[in-house]
């Protein structure tokens, strides 16, 4: 019975884990070459189009993109490279963070 | 008074920008000294346009060149703080003297930049060749932004552009200029140390 109560629970914990967060989630992508904010409007450009993404920052300073994603929805990161390469630039890391779009921004 | 309608058409050679981002139009007009230009451009990647080109130079007969271009951008180094690139274009139209009719022309251009969020440089050579009309501008710059800008603020760089057109009345125009960006929108002015004024425009979209 005490095992099949631990299965049961792993068995939870991997479909809670797989299904998509039903809060927004921030991901941060580390870019290299976003010098200038004209020639980097094709972030926008792309991100914008994406029915997952509900906001986008460019943070030349810190040489990020933040995007929020929408509750429930899902941006992949081969997406988030591709669209990030078809701009012109190099993405280095993309990594899901658990602070609010908001306060990534303000870092 | 007949170069009028024309310069507000026509955009500067060291204002261009041959490829921006995939799916993007661009289009780039402006008069730099006694050279006039126009530019509209799809980048179909990140690495290539094709588009119109149109150029003016203004003389004692002023020479029209119009046609078809494809721009490659060779080589793009994304750097952590600077980005440089490499670019080179071919083309094919009609070039001559105004009002003397026009014969087929080819141009080509080759463009090297460097910029950082606070230094910018930039080498640009343009060869225009038909029977009637042949010229090269070339054409080098240098700028230092007064201040960092974020994203979404205002951009200014203060520029210093050395430009020489073959066969001009002058043979070298230095320009100062002022380049403003914001979003998607790009305009420089300055003036040739002779008084002409310069205005380039460019935006994406």
């Amino acid at each position: 019975m005490k095992i099949l109560s631990i299965i049961s629970l792993l068995a939870l914990s991997a479909t809670l884990a797989h299904s998509a967060p039903d809060r927004a989630v921030t991901v941060k992508t580390t870019v290299n070459g976003m010098v200038c904010s004209f020639c980097a409007q094709g972030i926008l450009a792309h991100f914008k189009k994406h029915p997952a993404v509900s906001n986008v920052h460019v943070d030349l300073t810190r040489k990020l993109v933040l995007l929020e994603e929408r509750k429930g929805k899902t941006i992949t990161d081969n997406e988030i490279t591709e669209y990030i390469r078809k701009s012109g630039f190099e993405p280095l890391k993309v990594e899901r963070v658990k602070e609010s779009f908001e306060q990534a921004k303000t870092d | 008074m007949k170069i009028l309608p024309i310069s507000l058409l026509l955009a500067a050679t060291a204002a261009a920008h041959p490829v921006a981002f995939e799916g993007a139009y661009q289009l780039m007009f402006g008069t730099s000294g006694s050279v006039q230009n126009l530019e509209f451009y799809r980048s179909y990647s990140a690495r290539a346009a094709w588009g119109l080109h149109s150029m003016r130079f203004e003389g004692d007969d002023d020479e029209i060149f119009t046609g078809l271009q494809h721009n490659w951008l060779l080589k793009r180094w994304n750097l952590p703080s600077a980005q440089a690139n490499v670019y080179a274009g071919l083309g094919a139209g009609l070039a001559g003297e105004v009002g003397n009719g026009v014969s087929p022309a080819g141009i080509g251009f080759f463009r090297a930049d460097y910029e950082t969020r606070r230094v910018y440089t930039a080498f640009d050579a343009k060869w225009i060749d038909s029977a009637d009309v042949s010229r090269g501008v070339f054409s080098a710059a240098a700028g230092i932004a007064p201040y960092k800008a974020d994203f979404d603020q205002l951009n200014t760089w203060l520029i210093l552009q050395a430009e020489h057109a073959t066969g001009m009345e002058d043979k070298l125009d230095i320009i100062p200029k002022v380049r403003f960006f914001k979003g998607p929108y790009f305009l420089e002015l300055g003036s040739t140390l002779s008084g002409k004024p310069v205005v380039n425009f460019m935006v994406h979209f």
